[in-house]
């Protein structure tokens, strides 16, 4: 009975802050509200019918995929090659591993501004460099089209959130028993062979587990976008979280911002079941 | 003998070289951001831009400290984000208790749906919290900031904290139980203090996220001098020109207090977020 007692006030809050808001959510997306219509208007599932036949959502879907998918793979590869580089033994390695941890611990908005200074097309050093380079014959306002505008955030947000998969495989590296190792030398195997035989056997659930947290935190992630571009230009770099902002909090439509909170909040569930599944499995519970 | 020396050296050089390249990478944007700081507000707007300062000036941060609401800002951020702390930490210690020595039907099942909340996108939640707030009159306030936070704050504290008091050994509170100390007791002598890096971690995590939190900050605060770092330094962003110089000066006092506090704690905050991945 305890254990229930000392759980209860942790569980009542987020029953208040948490599940109750979520069911509200969803109460708020059969209506319909805006600022010349304060009083909602119960309209069913009617408002999801008119979502799902504008252009809009499916502009956000595919935004929202492409900027998941481009950023977690590349934080994969970044985070995976420097856990593999800072694991090895060289002089100053508990700094330069303390070092590659900063991007991750810098607030967000921050990180969005200096790199909109980046890229800023006259002040921005990108520019400097590609010109000087010569490959661009012009300086270029990257965060001001639709062609660029995704992409140049997409790459500060790999560069904002690869240290959190660096400190995961890190830590798996250093779980792997050396004598695993010893053993294949001594048949003869070489680097590579050790890596795709032994490596990566070895840290694959944790790389599952990662992969499935960095896709959730990224499809989350709201400051970059909003701070760098605001969804635009247009609306040709919205994703869920800055779009529904925008319908919320810009345009006061309620109704709408429900239904397109209602839709992410699926989209995403399919992944933190399999989360949560994955944890499941290795009786993380326990 | 000497050809394996050689094949050593060049390994040993090849490591160099990419971790060179690696911390290059991760440092440019920083060192980017340090010199517009100490740029005289000229230089700034200068084309094209250099990457270091042609002379260094600390007037950046003098226009900062002259800054009318800035201090607010920070002191709201620190107000705000120890609260939220504090709170968290206390409320979330017992359950992380319960959850990692108590034994009781469905604690698995309950584990896991708090932990799945973690996972829940805010944005799927700020419409009704924005609702609730404005009805019961505690939007533009710093308690409505506090509430929300508990949101994301409470999930995450459960899992360090339990996942630092099961690395204590049980037998130690078996030993106090069997002389005569009750659970409570146990838990106060030896839980407590055993688990008091744990706890520090923790601590240091929530502080952290709550002082970057930046979507309820923007939406619920409207006056100015009630708001939080993250959206006070959009100040500095004019309609037509922006304060370079200022904002990366505000940007790098921000920067800071979170990178000392985790340097100190980096080794317990990695042991704590890392776990639940390596469980095999």
């Amino acid at each position: 009975m305890a254990g229930y007692g000392l759980i209860m006030p942790t569980l009542i809050l987020l029953g208040i802050i948490v599940f109750y808001p979520l069911i509200h959510t969803f109460y708020l997306s059969f209506f319909d509200t805006s600022l010349v219509l304060p009083k909602p208007e119960f309209i069913g599932l009617q408002g999801y019918g008119k979502i799902i036949k504008s252009k809009i959502l499916w502009i956000v879907i595919k935004n929202s995929f492409i900027w998941t998918v481009i950023v977690v793979i590349f934080q994969f590869i970044i985070g995976l090659a420097s856990a593999i580089l800072l694991n090895q033994k060289f002089k100053g390695r508990a700094l330069a591993r303390a070092i590659v941890i900063l991007p991750w611990v810098t607030p967000g908005v921050i990180v969005a501004m200096v790199w909109r200074l980046m890229y800023h097309p006259q002040l921005g050093l990108l520019n400097r460099f590609l010109f000087d380079l010569g490959l661009i014959k012009n300086y270029v306002a990257w965060l001001g089209y639709p062609n660029t505008a995704l992409y140049a955030v997409i790459i500060s947000a790999i560069w904002k959130g690869f240290p959190f998969s660096t400190i995961m495989y890190l830590a798996a590296l250093q779980t792997v028993p050396q004598e695993l190792y010893e053993a294949a030398n001594l048949d003869g195997a070489n680097r590579w062979q050790n890596f795709f035989r032994i490596t990566i056997p070895q840290i694959m659930p944790v790389i599952r587990v990662t992969l499935l947290l960095t896709s959730i935190l990224t499809f989350n992630y709201f400051e970059l976008m909003y701070v760098m571009t605001k969804g635009g230009p247009g609306k040709s770099s919205h994703i869920f979280p800055t779009y529904i902002y925008q319908i919320a909090f810009v345009q006061f439509r309620f109704g709408p911002a429900s239904r397109y909170a209602v839709i992410s909040f699926l989209l995403l569930l399919i992944f933190a079941l399999i989360y949560i599944g994955e944890l499941h499995k290795r009786k993380v519970f326990e | 003998m000497r050809a394996m020396k050689k094949k050593k050296l060049i390994r040993q050089s090849i490591i160099y070289i990419l971790v060179a390249l690696l911390l290059i990478f991760v440092l440019f944007p920083f060192a980017w951001m340090v010199s517009i700081a100490l740029k005289t507000p000229e230089e700034q707007f200068r084309v094209p831009p250099t990457l270091l300062p042609s002379h260094f000036t600390l007037q950046n941060f003098l226009t900062l400290s002259q800054h009318p609401v800035f201090i607010y800002f920070f002191l709201n951020s620190i107000l705000i984000a120890s609260t939220t702390t504090l709170l968290v930490v206390f409320v979330t210690i017992f359950c992380a208790y319960s959850f990692s020595r108590l034994k009781f039907p469905g604690r698995t099942s309950l584990l896991s749906i708090i932990i799945l909340t973690q996972l829940f996108p805010l944005a799927a939640i700020i419409v009704p919290i924005y609702i609730i707030m404005s009805r019961v009159g505690l939007i533009n306030t710093h308690f409505s900031l506090i509430i929300a936070y508990l949101s994301f704050t409470v999930p995450i504290s459960v899992w360090l904290l339990r996942g630092f008091i099961q690395g204590i050994p049980p037998e130690l509170e078996e030993a106090a139980m069997v002389d005569g100390c009750g659970r409570l007791q146990a838990f106060i002598k030896i839980i407590l203090p055993l688990s008091r890096p744990g706890i520090a971690a923790t601590a240091a995590y929530i502080f952290f996220v709550s002082w970057q939190e930046f979507m309820f900050a923007l939406t619920f605060i409207t006056d100015e001098y009630k708001r939080t770092l993250t959206v006070g330094i959009l100040d500095f962003v004019g309609q037509y020109t922006t304060d370079w110089g200022s904002l990366m000066a505000a940007s790098v006092c921000i920067c800071l207090p979170v990178f000392v506090l985790f340097l100190i704690l980096q080794k317990q905050l990695i042991t704590g977020l890392t776990r639940g991945a390596l469980k095999a």
